[in-house]
């Protein structure tokens, strides 16, 4: 049975679409002006870390915004998170690693 | 004579801290063994990546880069519309939940028509799945892709026949919320493999 009051402490999942419509802008704005990134940063050495970065802030808008995952179950939470950290972080290791991965990596 | 002490159900504090199941915890298994093959699969990408750096650095110039922003702008903006739609369920606004999700339907069908003329640019300029070892990731990852994302779409079809019935109500909308989560998961991935496929020239 559902309490008749909820504690103060927990909060609940909002009902706003004002939040939604920000990250979905910035989402928006994100994927337009990443292609120019790509084109104008040509063979700039920092280049994978603005992709990995842009990467990593995309997939915690949809996750914080869209899923709500700070009231979500710890396991759910920590499952999310580590799935949008680890790709960034294998991108700088290959870029920046590659010749040591690919040793590593060849049977 | 010695006494033992019985705990009462309700004196017992919680193991863990809970918080809640966004939808239920059926979805959530399958969106963790989604994120566990796509794990898998951006293993691969990188492995050959690391490889063949040359192909991945030229291979992304001679993709449609015009295909794969729109196919992100129709992930996300699907994506968002189907958030309002759970949004507007919990304010009570049932018949604009409803148009919302409609809306999200609509855009997410953009997805395989996209990809359809994607693949119909790729063959006109000599692009297939043997190509090269960034072709063959490329269609190997996005083809898998599309598949979720067409499991994502009759889910959406399933939801909205549910929801024009009136099969949720603001105290139960937990069918609505799991399809969300799975989209959102799906739209997650997208925007993963758009930048390593499309950006990193």
């Amino acid at each position: 049975m559902k309490p008749l009051i909820q504690p103060l402490s927990q909060p609940q999942p909002s009902s706003a679409i004002a939040p939604l419509t920000h990250a979905w802008l910035a989402l928006v704005a994100l994927t337009v002006i990443s292609p120019f990134l790509g084109h104008w940063l040509h063979g700039v050495a920092w280049l994978p870390v603005l992709v990995a970065t842009i990467i990593g802030f995309k997939g915690w808008l949809i996750a914080r915004r869209f899923i709500e995952i700070e009231l979500a179950h710890p396991f759910i939470r920590r499952v999310t998170l580590a799935f949008i950290s680890i790709t960034p972080l294998a991108l700088l290791l290959t870029v920046f690693f590659g010749n040591q991965f690919a040793r590593w990596a060849t049977l | 004579m010695s006494t033992i002490a019985i705990p009462v159900a309700g004196e017992i504090p919680p193991a863990e801290s809970t918080g809640r199941v966004p939808g239920n915890k059926g979805i959530w298994v399958g969106i963790t063994c989604e994120f566990v093959e796509f794990l898998v699969l951006f293993g691969v990408y990188f492995v050959a990546r690391a490889h063949f750096p040359e192909s991945f650095e030229h291979g992304a110039e001679r993709l449609s880069q015009f295909s794969g922003t729109v196919i992100t702008l129709l992930m996300v903006t699907s994506s968002y519309f189907i958030a309002c739609s759970v949004a507007s369920m919990r304010a009570g606004q049932q018949r604009r939940s409803l148009y919302w999700l409609l809306a999200g339907l609509v855009v997410a069908l953009g997805y395989p028509v996209a990809k359809y003329f994607e693949i119909q640019w790729n063959l006109a300029h000599g692009i297939n799945g043997e190509s090269g070892i960034f072709f063959t990731v490329y269609y190997y990852l996005t083809f898998n892709h599309l598949v979720h994302a067409t499991w994502g779409i009759l889910g959406i079809l399933w939801v909205l026949a549910r929801h024009v019935v009136g099969g949720y109500t603001p105290d139960d909308y937990a069918g609505l919320e799991a399809l969300a989560s799975y989209w959102h998961a799906t739209d997650i991935i997208w925007l993963i493999i758009f930048p390593l496929f499309y950006v990193l020239a």
